[in-house]
This record gives C-alpha cells, structure tokens and sequence, in this order.
C-alpha cells in the first residue's frame, strides 16, 4: 500500500477513474440541459428549413413540374396567354392592384384642380396653406388661383381684389396669383413666408362655383421641390362662414394603380414567380427553393457567427466552469481532494470528462446540423458536393467544434478555479475573442478563435450590405495553416491548464463559516 | 507534488523532545514494540488565517499513534487542524508533517488517511456503495477488490441495508456512517475523524469506539475531535485542549486536567460584605489571593481549586452572608473548563 505506484500509466488510470465518474455529471446535469439545446440548435434551424423547403416543392410541384428549358424562354412583353399556353397551368397564381403614390412632374406643370360637386355659392374664396413645400422651406408660392362657376369657361377670380399673408416682397403681392398670366417669372407669383399662409379672393358678387384651378411654383418654372404639398380651399358667400371645399394634399401627385397577376412556375428546383402588367410579362424572380451552395454559406456563417462564438463559447463556459466552483458550492469537493491523486491528476480527469461531454455534445451538435443541412438536396448534387471534399467540410465542422471545446475549456477551467462568478470573465473573454480581431496579429494569437477560425473548411461569408466598420473589425489576421493552428490551440490550452494546475494546487476547501 | 524537503524530513526523523512525561508515556505504551517507531503527526509552528481572522496559531503537537482526541468549544480551531493535517487547507506558516509525509502530497498522504469530514454532503448520484467504490477505485484497486472493500467497510458501520440508497436520502446518523466507512475502506494507517460520535446512535457508537480501540492497538493513528470531553475521556489515550486557535492543555487525560486544575484561576465574587466574606475565604488553603475590589463591594479571588470553593461559598451564604454574584474572571481556561466538564 505504501509503495504508491507513482507511475505515469497509474496517475493516467487515475485520471481516467476521475473522468469516469465526472461524466456522468458532465452529461447529464440538470443545469446543463441549455447546453444541449445551444449545441442543437443549428440542427434544429436547419432541419426547419429542409422540412420547409420539403413542403415547398410539393406544394409547388401538386399540378406537375414545367420544364426548365421551356420556362427560361419566357421573354419580358410577352403576352400573359401566351405563357399559359406554353408552360401550361401555372403551380400558383395570384391578382392584386399595386397602388403606388407617384409624383406627376411636367404633365400638369405643377397644376392641380379640384373640383366641388354640386357647385357651391361664394362670393370668397380662400386658399389656405399649411404645408408650404415640399423642400420643406416655409416660403409659400403660388403663381395662378382660378375659380370656374358652373359653366366651367370663364375664370371668376381673374383680376378681382386679392388678399392674403404678407408677401416676401412689395412686387409678389396676392394681385400676382390672380393676374391671368403665369409666365413672368418669379415677380408673377404671389409669395409668403410668414404663417398664416393664405390667399382670398373677392368675386364680387355671390357666384355658384365648382372648379379650382391652382398653379403651384413649378408651374412657373420655380422647382417642383417649392410646390405647395398641403392646403385646403375654402368658400363664404358672407366673408364671415366659411366651408371647405377641397383638401388636396399634394401637388402634383397621383395614385397610380396598377393591376398585376403573378404566375408561378416550378421545374422541381427553381421558383420563378412572372409578375404580368397589362397582360404582359413585367419582370420576374427566380428563387432556388434549396439551393446547396447557398446554404452552405449559411451553415458556415451560423457556424462562424453563432456556433464558435457563441454556443461553444457559453456551454464550455458552463460545464467547465463548474468543474470545480459547481462542487465547491455543493460542498463536495473535498471529497476529491481526499483522494490518494496529484491535484493535477485531478485537474485532468475533470478537464477530460468536460472535454469529452462537450465534444460530443457540440460535436455531434455540428454534424447534425451538417447533416440536416444537407439532407433535403438533391441526392445528385449532395454526391457531387461530397465528391468535391464534401466530407472533408463536415469533418473539419466537427473538429473545429470538438477543438472549440479543448480552448475554451481550458481557459473556463482556468477561470473557474480563479473566480467563483462566471459574468465578469466571461463578458472579459467574449469581448476579447471579439476583438481579437482588430488587434495586432501577436496578440491575435492568444485568442482560440483565430485558430478556430483557421480550422474552418470555409472562410465565413461576408454580405456586401455589412457596414464597412464592421468589415474592417473583422478582418482577421491571416489564417494560420491547420496544423499550424491545431499546434498553436493545443500550445494554448496547454499553458493555460498548466496555470490552472497551478492554481488548483495551491486551492483550499472553503465552505463557509467553518474554523 | 514535490517530496518533502530535506528539513520536513529532518523534522520527521527527529520528532523534538517535548517536556511532556505524560506524552512520552503514551507514545511510549503505544508504539513501544520495538523497532523503528512509525513516525508521529507533527505540527510545527503552524497557523493558519482566514483573511484577518485566526484560525490556529502557533500550533505545535507531536501525536503519537493512538487515540487521540482534539478538544475544544465549537469554533475553537479542531476543524482547522484536521483539515490542515489533510491537505483540504494549506498552512500560512509552519510546517505539517503525517507520518513524514506533508500534507501537500495527497497521493501518498492519502493512501494512508481517512478522513471523515463534518461537511454533511455527497455528491447527488452516489448510492453508499457507489460512493465508497469510487473513492476506491481511485487507490489503484480493480473493480471487484473496491466493491469488497466497500461492502465490508458497510458492514462495519452496520450500513448493508442502506447500501443501495441514494446518500442524498439518508438519515443524518446514516450519512455520518457513510462517511465513517468511507475514511476506513482503504484500511488506513491515519484516521482523522471530525466529530465521528455525533449523530451515532449507542450501538453504533459503541462498536465505532471499539473500532477505534483495536485500530489503535495496531498502532494507527486515530484523530479524533468532539467538543464534550466526557465523550472521549474513556476512548483516548491522549487529549489536545484547543480554544480560540491555540493549544491550552495536551497529554493524558488526566494531565490536561491536572493542568487546568493546577491552573489557579480567579473569581469575581461581588457581596454585601466583603471584608466578612475576604476573612472566612483567607482561613482556606486552596485560596491563594484575595484583593479588595476598587469598589469596595467585591472580592477578586485567587484559587487553586474550584470545587473547593464552590462549597465554601456555599457555607458563606448558609452563614448568612449575602453573596451576589461569582464570576470567573479568567475566561481562558476556566470557561473552557466549565464548558468542557459541563459546568454548573
């Protein structure tokens, strides 16, 4: 019993004991169930999308596939029948008016009318501004007001007495607006900047009225930028009452209505949806419903982005953290420390059972979500992508997830032996991992992402709509060679358990209030 | 975990001579079969400090094998030693030795200690069987050889039944004895046990103590601690008095308590007439002092023995003197003693 066999291979059995019975707990914790569902959910969003997309192309293909050849002939102007025709009844189809708002420059010049029906008896009429332009200047212009009576012909505003706001100067009165002419210039308008804008004109004598006629800075060949956006008119046949007439808001500006139909055709892969205007082809969308290459990229972004970064990051975090502070505060920790084993033997039975549960648990995490993503595809295709080192992609997905977890592990071990409340350090680490990409490349190198990073089979996609600091950020230092990087994580973690066997053997039983 | 260095080994060969009589006899009795002497549990100079607060200081011991019992109020520092002696803590100054082996190798310390601790845990999966076969299998044992190691250190502490329950679900009795049989699976030469009778039903108790007699006439250490002397005043061949982190009194029983009886110790008696009272206590042997208080309405006592005294203020008062209070004014040793004793 004495003679301690103090053997390498006896210390390796030892550790191996110690992971044995730690793994059990490092899989099944209870605490740990959010592990399990960061590690699957990649799966799960994978598996949604192939289910998805699955549901997809039956729908699409319930009335037969159109052949692609015939559905790439499609030409834009072609008549909507002549569609139906040749690629035969389309797998959906829908109808609708667009309406749109759209601003009618040079055809009314600037000119709006509005009409009142029936015709309304007045003797004044107002044009009251509350919005002046478009610009959102507040200086209102307005170079033409004309009032129609019943028969339409003749313009009962033209020369009468005009009031309004004061004008911006003495030759831009309110006599301008009724002068019959629009074509002098600014100093054949009427102009205000100060609130109330408005402009009235006396016909003098009570007139059945029901057609205006504005004409707005554009008509006068000011910008249609000036033009007045929101006013209303309003008669009085007293000059006391008034009663609106007209609410316009918007010079110049129409509804513009269209009809539409969409046909959408389906050759087993693509999705082309023909929107049709004025029955004839206007533009078209075609949309892979699966579409391998793209959701490769996707499985390497939410690898890179999520899975790395974060769900590796967290779940180390908390099954590795509490190797030691979790027994610590359950209070069984002595227990281990009483074990006839080197504290560091120790260290590496528990380093080994987190790093065997956490392997598998995200490892196995990232080839389902490989295998879901590549699941719903065309058998064809997936062979060829496996044929093009396919399998070599899922292999490194794994690795590089199973060597996420020998970093991160290593340093939450580290930490947790240090610290007993895992925000701190963790927002510390994260930030760092984070940053570690706009640093200088030395110090790149002590963060496990780089190397991570390194091991993955695709670089991870950068759209062309990330802000240009961001891209900037997260330019990386340039990746190191695999097994430059499988060396320089395992130098890493290897450093950091050497401080971590440090610290674990200088590590007191403290419970609490005890002497 | 280095070896010890050559001075903890230099002080493990060469225990220092203690002025003791009554350790040298015991150490004597116990280990005198001839030979080499397996080597003592030697604490050398040590402290430990929780932060600001004093844990133990200053502790020198030199524990031979045998039964050996730390004695001391809650609070006073047992703990401490014996998690200092396993290594679950590390001395701020001093050195520990167990049977020449530090405290900071627990490969090979361990191997030949047990220790059951007071911390009322187990881990949540642990049946009893599982949980002392683990513990075994860690000592190098195949699987098989650490079951029945397990199963017979059950056995021992009557835990058969229990063996397969969960240790979350035991009875507090019932996990002591887990605990218990934990310490002894690995048959070891070193037993710390931190209040190993609490909680132990008399049957129980009574076959533990006498697991601890035939240990310790095999020559194991056997550390114990408990804070009712009388608990271990019959099963120990030695005591160690601790209060407030230091060593009051150590040796046989009955040394300790020659020692806080020879210890004079003082009393405050507050009465209506103190120079009456001051000249009955004068005509008393074992009163060795008596002052006047400042006040002039108390006396501050010095005496040799405590029972003594005791009865003759008793008489005073039958005599008619109106004695109001007697409080010891030297905490120390007599609270402890109080305590300890269970003093009236």
């Amino acid at each position: 019993m004495r003679a301690a066999n103090r053997s390498f291979s006896a210390r390796a059995r030892q550790a191996w004991t110690i992971a044995r019975t730690e793994l059990r707990r490092a899989f099944l914790a209870k605490r740990g169930l959010w592990v399990y569902a960061l590690a699957l959910l990649p799966a799960i969003v994978f598996f949604g999308h192939g289910v998805d997309a699955k549901w997809r192309t039956d729908r699409l293909s319930r009335h037969g596939l159109t052949d692609p050849v015939v559905m790439n002939s499609v030409q834009k102007g072609e008549a909507i029948e002549a569609v139906r025709a040749r690629l035969g009844k389309p797998a959906e189809e829908r109808g609708g008016t667009r309406v749109r708002r759209v601003r009618k420059r040079g055809g009314d010049n600037g000119t709006t009318t509005h009409v009142t029906e029936p015709a309304v008896d007045a003797r004044f009429v107002r044009l009251n501004i509350s919005r002046p332009t478009y610009s959102g200047e507040t200086v209102a212009r307005i170079y033409e007001f004309e009032v129609y009576g019943a028969d339409g012909r003749q313009n009962l505003a033209l020369g009468r007495p005009a009031t309004g706001g004061p004008p911006c100067s003495p030759d831009r009165g309110p006599e301008k607006a009724v002068n019959g002419s629009v074509a002098g210039g600014k100093a054949d308008s009427w102009c205000a900047e100060n609130w109330p804008f408005f402009l009235q004109v006396d016909l003098g004598a009570v007139h059945p009225v029901k057609r205006f006629v504005v004409k707005h800075a554009s008509a006068g060949g000011e910008s249609p930028e000036s033009d007045t956006r929101d006013f209303n008119i309003q008669v009085s046949s007293d000059g006391k009452t008034y009663t609106t007439v007209a609410t316009s808001s918007g010079a110049g500006f129409v509804d513009e209505r269209t009809d539409y139909r969409v046909l959408v055709y389906f050759d087993g892969r693509r999705e082309v949806r023909f929107t049709c205007v004025d029955g004839k082809v206007d533009s078209w969308i075609t949309d892979h419903v699966l579409n391998l290459e793209q959701d490769r990229m996707i499985f390497a972004g939410i690898f890179q982005f999520f899975y790395l970064r974060l769900a590796i990051f967290f779940g180390c975090l908390g099954m590795f953290m509490y190797l030691f502070s979790g027994e610590m505060s359950n209070r069984t920790l002595h227990y281990w420390f009483l074990a006839p084993a080197r504290r560091d033997v120790l260290l590496a039975g528990k380093y080994a059972a987190g790093l065997i549960a956490s392997a598998a648990i995200f490892g196995g995490g990232a080839l389902l979500a490989f295998t879901a993503m590549i699941w719903p595809h065309d058998p064809v295709e997936v062979q060829a992508y496996w044929n093009a080192g396919g399998m070599a992609h899922a292999f490194w997905y794994v690795a590089a997830a199973a060597f996420g977890c020998i970093g991160y592990g290593s340093v939450f071990l580290a930490v947790g032996l240090y610290v007993r409340n895992p925000i701190i350090p963790a927002a510390v680490l994260l930030a760092w991992e984070g940053a570690a990409g706009i640093l200088p490349h030395v110090l790149q190198k002590i963060s496990i992402l780089y190397y991570l990073q390194s091991l993955c089979p695709v670089p991870a996609p950068m759209d062309d709509d990330v802000p240009t600091l961001v891209r900037l950020l997260a330019a990386p230092a340039a990746p190191a060679s695999r097994p430059a990087a499988i060396v320089g994580l395992l130098l890493l973690s290897a450093v950091v358990l050497w401080i971590a066997s440090r610290a674990v053997r200088r590590m007191e039983i403290s419970y609490g209030a005890e002497t | 975990m280095t070896p010890p260095k050559p001075s903890e080994r230099a002080a493990a060969s060469e225990p220092r001579e203690r002025s003791e009589p009554a350790e040298r006899r015991t150490s004597e009795r116990i280990g005198g079969s001839g030979g080499a002497k397996p080597p003592g549990v030697i604490f050398d100079e040590v402290s430990k400090f929780y932060g600001e607060v004093l844990g133990v200081n200053r502790v020198t011991l030199n524990i031979p094998p045998g039964i050996t019992s730390l004695v001391g109020p809650n609070g006073s520092g047992k703990t401490t030693l014996m998690n200092l002696m396993t290594g679950l803590i590390h001395p701020d100054n001093g050195q520990i030795l167990m049977r020449g082996i530090s405290p900071r190798d627990p490969e090979a310390l361990m191997r030949i200690t047990g220790y059951a601790t007071q911390y009322d845990t187990a881990p949540r999966w642990a049946t009893g069987f599982t949980f002392i076969t683990t513990g075994l299998l860690l000592f190098g044992y195949g699987r098989a050889e650490a079951e029945e190691k397990a199963w017979k250190a059950l056995e021992r502490l009557s835990l058969t039944e229990a063996a397969n329950r969960k240790v979350a679900g035991y009875s507090k009795g019932m996990r002591q004895r887990v605990r218990l049989a934990q310490a002894i699976a690995h048959d070891p030469e070193l037993l710390v046990l931190d209040e190993p009778l609490y909680g132990l039903d008399p049957l129980v108790r009574a076959e533990t103590i006498a697991l601890f007699r035939a240990w310790a006439s095999e020559g194991k250490h056997v550390i114990l601690s408990s804070h009712v002397l009388q608990e271990v005043d019959l099963i120990s061949d030695q005591v160690v008095l601790i209060a407030n982190g230091m060593i009051i009194a150590e040796g046989t029983i009955r040394t300790v308590r020659d020692e806080i009886q020879e210890h004079p110790s003082q009393y405050l008696v507050r009465c209506g007439d103190p120079s009456g009272v001051a000249s009955i206590l004068f005509s008393e042997d074992h009163v060795t002092e008596i002052r006047l208080n400042d006040d002039r309405m108390g006396l501050l006592v010095m005496t040799r023995d405590r029972e003594q005294f005791a009865r003759v203020l008793g008489r005073i008062a039958l005599d008619g003197h109106r004695i109001e209070t007697v409080v010891p004014a030297d905490e120390n040793v007599d609270a402890l003693y109080e305590y300890l004793i269970g003093g009236e």
